[in-house]
């Protein structure tokens, strides 16, 4: 069942990501990524991880993206142009990339995976206590650390984006 | 839990997903969309660490997986920033347009 279900899920991100990158609005391809986000979220709960999944839904989908799609409306961009493709060249080499890329990785994958014993029943899954206490107590420097990056992220996007004429 | 989520399956749903953000990232020339390739890329690294985490019985993978999502956050606040400068100066977002570093 529960692999049924991250197939599916897992399927469903796969489709929308496609849209997302073959989609010529922006704003589409934003939505797209959010059904896409949507379906990684049941794929974590699947596998035993739901607070990862609430907080793929809340910061992700809740406000990483909903940043872009505010930004794209203030911005008000349009349609890509499709234009002619001034550099051809480029496009053959990044599509060669692409496949070889993708070539090496599938194959390195797929024989990937089945030295590894398949979970059995995670011993009481989705417990957030055991997270929060290896958050709090091996990784508290990191997390104090990532605090202090938010509030430089902060400052640093209200310095980019404020006026120049010092308002 | 009988038919748990195998590795294999996690892994081919990660390096799909990763694909197609490189891809996008790639082929596209919409700055945001380009943007967006890279967030999904980044989720499919999310997916590969959730997946072994699952399989090895560790939480370090949904560790790493919360800094990452917090650092994307962070990233996406900047990088956004930084279009809105570049709009302001330029008039577009379009990354052929886009060439003063370029020779």
């Amino acid at each position: 069942m529960e692999r049924l279900i991250f197939d599916a899920a897992a399927g469903l991100a796969i489709l929308f990501a496609g849209v997302m990158v073959v989609h010529r609005h922006p704003v589409k391809s934003v939505l797209a990524l959010v059904v896409s986000f949507f379906g990684l979220a049941v794929c974590y709960v699947m596998l035993a991880a739901p607070f990862i999944a609430a907080i793929q839904v809340i910061v992700y989908a809740g406000a990483i993206l909903v940043l872009f799609l505010f930004v794209l409306m203030l911005l008000n961009v349009g349609q890509e142009t499709r234009g002619l493709r001034r550099r051809p060249i480029q496009q053959v080499l990044a599509s060669a990339a692409i496949v070889v890329f993708a070539a090496l990785l599938l194959s390195l994958l797929r024989g990937h995976g089945a030295d590894v014993p398949a979970s059995v029943a995670a011993e009481a899954p989705g417990e957030i206590a055991p997270l929060a206490r290896l958050l709090f107590s091996e990784y508290l420097l990191a997390f104090e650390a990532l605090s202090v990056l938010l509030l430089a992220a902060l400052a640093g996007a209200y310095v980019l984006a404020r006026r120049e004429d010092g308002a | 839990m009988i038919d748990a989520v195998p590795l294999s399956d996690v892994l081919l749903a990660s390096g799909a997903l990763f694909v197609i953000g490189l891809a996008g990232a790639l082929l596209r020339r919409s700055a945001i969309t380009i943007f967006l390739s890279i967030e999904l890329m980044m989720n499919a690294a999310n997916l590969a660490l959730i997946g072994y985490g699952y399989a090895l019985h560790s939480l370090e993978g949904q560790v790493v997986v919360f800094f990452v999502i917090a650092i994307a956050a962070a990233e996406a606040s900047v990088g956004l920033a930084i279009f809105v400068a570049l709009f302001r100066h330029k008039e577009t977002i379009d990354v052929d347009e886009i060439h003063l570093l370029k020779w």
